[in-house]
């Protein structure tokens, strides 16, 4: 008998690891397949909303901790972009890992008041948070340019091409890093907090330091995405705080399926394309695009990837009882 | 002073004017068993609960082994070797029954105590296989019936490697074989000088098991003694068997 819960050539046989292996190779190819600089922006812009929603399942779909401010971290990782860059002349590449390292620092700084806090009282706080966050460029607009926001950033790469993929491979490495621990014994103990908190402690799990680590690293792909937008459009301003955007990442996770990390990633490219080629449709957009959520929301409560990848088949060996 | 067991002294909770517990004292020496009977609303549970960490005691002291356990978290607690089950089971309901298990085989308790070299999932193998459970490790907890569930509560504290064991009602929803098994298993435990605080409303099972019975009522410890002091003694029989009743009449419930 198999004691090991997961080993690398079992995970490649199962339907989330396969499907996302053929999906990047695909989009490996895309920039060869076509030369539309329109469909390869659409799709940079896709690569940063799977990076924002995968980071924000780690935490909040896998341990159930609803956070409706993940904006904060983005922001932090953007502005932090942009002062590095502006005023200390730090190269991008390397104000990816540094922002990182800042949303991080959010995080725990969140993380330790917010944890406390249960169900709805948690989403209320850290949306407060990043709605202060956002205020606050308004105020001190003297340094954070206000409304208008910092401009004159550094271009990251030397053209569009280059975005696209670098924008794909962050995402290749966050989704790999975070499916890693979705599936690791850390994975395991944010599912038990979410299914049953007392149960997990009970279990002997200081479920507080494991919520306050998935803080840390949601945080830091958050602000890791939030400086490549920067640089991406050489600017950072309140947009990248606004709770619109932070409501936007809670429903591609929604849509793709909470805690499965795939789901979202699939859900970033599903709803950014449909939501600019629906552009074509004019002032009808808005409904045709709410009206989908709407029905998959009523009709695929757990994700439309969840339902997806739980119908494909798991290759080699025999079946075990499968589990999302 | 002992530094041995675990002793409470005078622990008072109440809840927002209602007096769930009130002076409750006794100790309990390792390796022994104790069970605990009372009314629905004596605070049994309560006492668990803030033996375990998962309330705070608004009064007295609890020391375990010469430590004061009075303001630990329910995750130290089980650190310190204390683990517990729950009356009404608490599964992880997407697990299977092998990753609710591995859970708590994951705590610093059970990576700390364990053998060298062995894996957590061996131990949780290991605990599923003293409880029966392991032809089943593989299924959604959401399939089970009660009586395995009652077994995966006390496999995921038996995967914490604990010495001391708070058993809330287990024998509940069991049926006769499994009640069977499960004092078979409590039996071995106490061979292996596990300590044990059993709440149980089954009182044959329950007197079979332990030596010694602290009753509570009102929050309050009503006896403590053997179970045919228990039986005999006359408040105990007011209190919670009722009136007319005799103590060998309800013992089959």
């Amino acid at each position: 008998m198999k004691l090991v819960t997961h080993t690398w050539r079992t995970l490649i046989s199962r339907p989330p690891f396969y499907v996302m292996a053929i999906f990047f190779l695909f989009m490996l190819l895309v920039p060869v397949m076509t030369n539309d600089l329109y469909l390869i922006g659409v799709l940079v812009l896709a690569n940063v909303y799977a990076i924002f929603a995968s980071s924000w399942d780690i935490l909040s779909g896998y341990s159930g901790k609803e956070n409706f401010g993940h904006t904060l971290f983005i922001g932090a990782g953007a502005y932090g972009a942009a002062y590095l860059n502006l005023y200390l002349g730090v190269p991008p590449m390397l104000n990816l890992v540094l922002c990182g390292l800042i949303g991080a620092v959010f995080g725990i700084l969140i993380g330790i008041p917010c944890l406390p806090l249960v169900g709805p009282y948690l989403a209320l706080a850290t949306m407060a948070a990043a709605s202060i966050a956002e205020r606050l460029t308004m105020i001190f607009s003297k340094y954070t340019g206000g409304e208008e926001g910092l401009y004159g950033l550094e271009p990251i790469t030397a053209g569009p091409v280059g975005d696209y993929y670098l924008s794909l491979i962050l995402v290749i490495i966050t989704t790999v890093i975070l499916m890693a621990i979705g599936y690791s014994k850390q994975g395991l103990i944010l599912r038990s907090i979410k299914e049953d908190e007392t149960a997990s402690e009970a279990a002997g799990i200081n479920t507080t330091r494991y919520k306050l680590v998935a803080f840390a690293i949601s945080a830091f792909f958050a602000g890791m995405g939030g400086a490549f937008y920067a640089h991406y459009q050489m600017y950072t301003g309140p947009s990248s705080l606004s709770i619109i955007m932070a409501i936007t990442i809670i429903i591609i996770c929604m849509i793709g399926g909470m805690g499965t990390i795939v789901g979202p990633v699939l859900a970033a490219y599903m709803l950014t394309v449909s939501n600019e080629f629906l552009r074509s449709i004019g002032d009808f957009r808005l409904l045709v695009y709410t009206g989908l959520l709407v029905v998959i929301v009523l009709f695929l409560p757990r994700g439309v990837f969840t339902v997806i990848l739980e119908r494909l088949p798991r290759f080699g060996q025999n079946r075990e009882a499968s589990k999302p | 002073m002992t530094k041995d067991g675990l002793e409470i002294r005078a622990v008072t909770k109440t809840f927002e004017g209602l007096t769930a517990l009130s002076d409750v004292s006794f100790s309990l020496e390792d390796g022994k068993i104790m069970g605990i009977i009372g009314p629905n609303g004596a605070g049994k549970t309560t006492l668990f609960n803030v033996i375990s960490g998962f309330l705070r005691a608004d009064q007295g002291q609890m020391v375990y082994h010469g430590k004061d356990i009075s303001s630990l978290k329910p995750h130290q607690v089980v650190d310190l070797g204390m683990a517990r089950t729950f009356q009404i089971v608490r599964p992880f309901k997407s697990m299977t029954v092998f990753e609710n298990t591995i859970v708590a085989a994951l705590s610093p308790r059970s990576r700390r105590s364990r053998p060298k070299g062995v894996k957590s999932d061996e131990t949780a193998m290991n605990v599923l296989e003293r409880v029966a459970l392991d032809h089943k490790k593989d299924e959604s907890v959401a399939s089970l019936p009660m009586g395995d569930l009652r077994r995966l509560e006390i496999a995921r504290a038996l995967a914490t490697y604990p010495q001391f064991i708070l058993l809330d009602e287990p024998f509940s929803g069991l049926s006769l074989k499994e009640m069977d098994a499960l004092a078979g298993l409590i039996r071995n435990l106490l061979d292996e000088k596990c300590t044990i605080l059993i709440i149980e409303h089954k009182l044959k099972i329950l007197m079979s098991l332990a030596p010694r019975i602290l009753v509570l009522d009102y929050g309050k410890v009503l006896a403590d003694g053997t179970p045919a002091e228990i039986a005999d003694n006359e408040s105990v029989i007011r209190a919670y068997l009722g009136r007319r009743g005799h103590a060998g009449v309800d013992t089959t419930n």
